[in-house]
């Protein structure tokens, strides 16, 4: 690791000021930028750290829905009993991810924000199009953990699993910045493709730090299913997060196998705002997977697509699926 | 005089290992532990790439960076991921860490060997071999009278040793002498080697490795980290470390080679198996050899003409990985057996009875099978619903020769006893073995012992491989222990006036008639210091091996909808001769069985095809079992006879374990997943393809 200068905010108005000055980088819990300084990948003179801004870890009812402040860790939200009874998609996924160790660092805002887990991306010694040069080495090369829907230039997953069931429940993400008003943004508008933006996966301006995750109105039924090569420490080959709000229509979710938290609008299509039945989960899972465009090694995801998604408006519908 | 010798060896002990609070505390010294005065640091300088030519440098700008001491460039050409180009040397790690960074090296890179399909011979090739022409004839004879020939191809991928302590050396060089400590599974081996880099006899060079954070087959001798620190401590005068990070622990550091295993193997009708053909090919680096495979092996195989090939590849070297050769090999035969077995419409158990060459596995088979509940394997893919069951079976045995090592005991007045061993802990309980042998003997509490190991200056023992640190080394201290209680015994008799063969010494306490006289109070007749006996004889501690046969089942859960594999339980039956202490015996037989299930399901070295660079040189991606992926293990530890001596343990667990999860998988979805690790991608195209599609 490079040395480099660590500022600890102490409030969240001078970690804004700060971060508005100077640019230095900012860091939650670290799990994902630190790993990124130890590979040379990041090389920032100054880290910001928020760990400090104990106002921003909140989980907070408001009217027909929650507030969470982004410092919030992912073993917060696994053990709160108002997520895990009302915003179960969410709180499943926090609560699974990586390790216990690593959810009671991981905040969700880093969760949310963590730059991507492709092994080009992550080796220093691949210049890839995410890192300024000419290839995307999974389109030739070893893609199996790679994208099947919206790929392309790059072939990125996004990472986070907090984001699908955010997506899904319809969550706003609110964003703040110095001396300006803060801005709020639905979660499916929040993350960008490669096809716009290869610099960056989401749409924070410079200066911008994500403070708070607000769901409007928690849901009717929500359920997430993840499918994991090793049911320790692994990143989920495919996932999805349904969501019914508001007796409105079903919401569909799909996690690592797109650039971004995949919103299926043909499973949403297929299901409307009806009941759940094996019969439709399944049709909105095959909906799912239809639009997939798998690469040389990685077509087995398009199958875990229709899994993940009939298992999870199944479980949702308060139904058993295989664990 | 008449003394008979105790021989008893019951011990089945189960006590703590003995430096099990070290460990848990932290207050257990590893290598990285030390920090001497004066410290250097340095590291190799490596191409990434499987086959680069470096095409610029910044040396100078590396050179001028603060704290950096030197940095030399040795050769342009790296010819497999990892490869050493040559070294830097700075006052700190930082300081290292810039003076890599500042160093920018650029490559020209060419097209990798990567992928042992692509870079094999073909089979044809080696029909022309005289070892296959001899057995032609019959070759043609028995495919001719045979109920069923089958003809199948195995892959199994490279799997690093990846230790959670690093590859790591000290190497501390004063003119006259030196003293070095390393993270290694040869003491002795270390410094010899060191005597010849640094030019110094063998009694002017201390070498230390008090605990070691695995080693697997990758820490033997100086080592490539070894070599550096030495050569820089005597070059500067100071002492010098190597500490091998993350990435370059899977790259070059030793790898357990990937293997195809092709058989074509012909069954008789009454199940019995004829011979055939067996040609085995290994990934090996980009020069020499040692990717051979234990394939055929253990069954009783009639007739086979086996050859081999080891394919170069722009990849790391092979080194000794627990049991060499074997998991990989027992994985194509276990999975083989499976396939012959549903051929001849018969229950692979009883297909592995009529096969099987050892009467203590038989036995073994007949237990394992009621403790995993064999009666409930259905035929294969036959189970209900999207989560299917399997069973499986693995088997394995490893060899036992007596070997030399010393060993001595210091009995304090005071009681206390110590006993010294130069040969080192993996971590395996090499201290609790001696503990338990001499504690055993003399009759006292375990408390009263203290193992001293892994010091040059102590007397000399094995290097731990090939399973051989316990069986070498406890009958030397079975016997030095049994020798200070004779000495003991003595003094008591000559203090009391009687004959010494009347004296018994029973427990630690030593009694004639009605007198008794305790441990504590007999240590105060020791006239000099300490008592001091050496032991290098095997003596009648030494009983006749037995052959450390293993069986496993292994019971798996497969979601046909997902591809994901889970393993509800393993049985692992492991004969080791005498357990000297049952806790590090369970243990060694369970670590087996996890390393084998992360084998078969998990870990995979992936190289990128374009460049050679490894993909997944971190514990991240380079998947190995969590504690959510182990499941319930039954360690059964097998006596095949009363009266057996100290035998291998730390190879034949791992072996079984790969292959009987294979036959589960296969057994549970009904069809066979050839090629590991058992990925969902695997299981889904496995199952894709016998449905006519692909995934």
């Amino acid at each position: 690791m490079q040395p480099f200068n660590y500022l600890i905010a102490d409030t969240l108005d001078a970690a804004l000021a700060e971060y508005a000055e100077n640019r230095p980088v900012l860091k939650a819990g670290g799990i994902d930028l630190v790993d990124r300084m130890k590979e040379r990948l990041a090389t920032p003179a100054v880290v910001l750290s928020l760990g400090e801004v104990e106002v921003l870890r909140y989980i907070e009812p408001e009217g027909e829905g929650v507030r969470l402040g982004c410092l919030t860790t992912l073993a917060d939200i696994g053990r709160s009993e108002l997520l895990n009874s009302r915003y179960a998609a969410l709180a499943e996924s926090a609560g699974h991810a990586a390790t216990p160790q690593v959810r009671e660092r991981a905040t969700l805002g880093g969760n949310l924000c963590q730059r991507p887990r492709c092994w080009y991306f992550r080796a220093i010694h691949f210049h890839c199009l995410k890192k300024g040069g000419a290839t995307c080495f999974a389109v030739e090369g070893e893609n199996q953990y790679h994208a099947v829907l919206g790929g392309g230039p790059c072939h990125i997953v996004h990472p986070s699993n907090c984001a699908p069931p955010l997506v899904a429940m319809e969550a706003l993400f609110v964003v703040r910045r110095a001396g300006a008003e803060e801005r709020v943004i639905p979660a499916r508008e929040f993350f960008v493709l490669p096809s716009s933006a290869l610099d960056r996966e989401n749409v924070l301006a410079p200066g911008e730090i994500l403070t708070e995750v607000r769901i409007p109105r928690a849901p009717d039924q929500s359920a997430t299913i993840e499918l994991r090569e090793k049911q320790s420490f692994d990143w989920p080959l495919a996932m999805a997060s349904v969501a019914r709000v508001d007796g409105r229509r079903w919401n569909v979710c799909l996690g690592a196998v797109a650039p971004v938290p995949w919103v299926s609008e043909e499973a949403a299509e297929v299901l409307g705002s009806a009941d759940i039945t094996p019969e439709l989960a399944a049709r909105a899972g095959e909906a799912a997977a239809q639009a997939a465009q798998p690469m040389s090694d990685n077509g087995y995801k398009t199958q875990l697509i229709k899994v993940a998604v009939k298992r999870a408006l199944l479980k949702a519908a308060g139904q058993e699926v295989p664990a | 005089m008449t003394w008979r010798p105790d021989n008893r060896l019951a011990l089945e002990n189960d006590g703590s290992r003995v430096d099990v609070r070290d460990k848990v505390t932290g207050a257990a010294r590893y290598t990285t532990d030390y920090y001497p005065e004066g410290l250097l640091w340095a590291s190799y300088i490596r191409c990434p790439y499987g086959k680069a030519f470096l095409r610029s440098s910044k040396l100078e700008a590396a050179r001028a960076a603060p704290g950096v001491v030197e940095v030399e460039l040795e050769k342009q050409e790296g010819t497999y991921p990892g490869d050493r180009l040559g070294h830097i040397c700075a006052e700190s790690r930082q300081a290292l860490e810039q003076g890599l960074a500042a160093l920018a090296l650029e490559f020209e890179r060419d097209r990798p060997a990567t992928d042992i399909e692509r870079e094999k011979k073909p089979l044809e090739t080696f029909d022309e071999d005289p070892s296959v022409q001899e057995k032609q004839a019959d070759l043609e004879r028995i495919f001719s009278e045979a109920a069923h020939t089958l003809e199948r191809t195995y892959q199994t991928q490279v799997q690093t040793h990846s230790c959670l302590e690093p590859h790591n050396s000290l190497v501390d060089y004063r003119g006259d002498h030196a003293i070095a400590r390393q993270s290694t599974q040869a003491t002795f081996s270390v410094r010899n080697e060191l005597t010849e880099v640094l030019g110094l006899p063998p009694d002017k060079v201390e070498m230390h490795c008090e605990h070691v954070g695995g080693g697997f087959g990758s820490k033997f001798g100086l080592s490539p980290e070894g070599q550096l620190a030495a050569k820089l401590s005597k070059k500067h005068g100071r002492p010098v470390r190597v500490l091998m990070n993350r990435e370059e622990e899977h790259l070059d550091n030793g790898l357990r080679p990937g293997s195809l295993q092709y058989m074509k193997l012909a069954i008789g009708p009454d199940g019995k198996l004829l011979g055939g053909r067996i040609h085995t090919w290994g990934s090996v680096g980009p020069v020499g050899g040692g990717g051979g495979t234990s394939n055929p092996s253990r069954y009783n195989f009639g007739i086979v003409a086996k050859t081999h090939q080891d394919v170069n590849l722009n990849s790391g070297f092979p080194r000794a990985m627990r049991a060499p050769g074997h998991p990989q090999g027992m994985f194509a035969v276990e999975m083989m057996m499976d396939e012959l077995a549903e051929a001849a419409g018969m229950d692979p158990l009883e297909f592995r009875r009529l096969n099987e060459t050892s009467d203590v596995r038989r036995a073994m088979l007949d237990v394992g099978a009621e403790q995993i509940g064999w009666h409930r394997r259905k035929p294969s893919g036959t189970w209900e619903g999207p989560l299917k069951r399997g069973f499986g079976i693995g088997v394995a045995d490893w060899g036992n020769s007596p070997g030399e090592a010393t060993i001595t005991i210091h009995v304090y007045p005071n009681g206390n006893v110590e006993v010294l061993s130069g040969s080192q802990d993996i971590g395996t309980g090499f201290r609790t073995l001696l503990v338990d042998c001499v504690a055993h003997q003399l009759g006292i509490d375990r408390a009263r012992v203290e193992a001293k190991v892994g010091v040059s200056t102590y007397p000399p023992g094995p290097g731990s491989g090939g399973s051989v640190t316990s069986r070498f080394v406890a009958p030397k201290a079975l016997g030095a222990a049994e020798q200070a209680r004779q000495d003991l015994r003595q003094r008591v008799a000559r203090e009391w006036g009687v004959p010494a063969d009347e004296v018994a010494a029973e427990n630690g306490v030593f009694k004639h008639a009605d007198r008794t006289m305790s441990w504590n109070e007999a240590c105060k007749l020791i006239g000099q210091d300490r008592l001091t006996v050496t032991e290098k004889e095997n003596g009648i501690f030494w009983k006749e091996p037995t052959g450390s046969e293993a069986v496993q089942f292994a019971e798996v859960e497969v979601d046909v909808e997902t591809g994901i594999v889970r393993v509800k339980k393993v049985v692992a039956l492991q004969n080791v001769g005498q357990a000297v202490n049952c806790k590090t015996v369970e243990n060694q037989i369970t670590g087996g069985v996890i390393q084998g299930i992360s084998f078969a399901l998990f870990e995979d070295r992936i190289l990128n095809r374009q460049t050679g660079a490894m993909v997944n040189p971190n514990l991240e991606f380079y998947k190995i079992a969590g504690s959510r992926d182990i499941p319930e293990i039954v360690p059964i530890i097998w006596q095949s006879r009363p009266d057996a001596g100290v035998n291998s343990l730390g190879e034949p667990p791992v072996v079984p374990t790969p292959g009987a999860v294979g036959c589960a998988v296969a057994n549970a979805i009904g069809v066979p997943v050839r090629r590991m690790p058992i990925t969902p991608w695997r299981v889904l195209s496995a199952l894709a393809e016998r449905d006519g599609g692909a995934v």
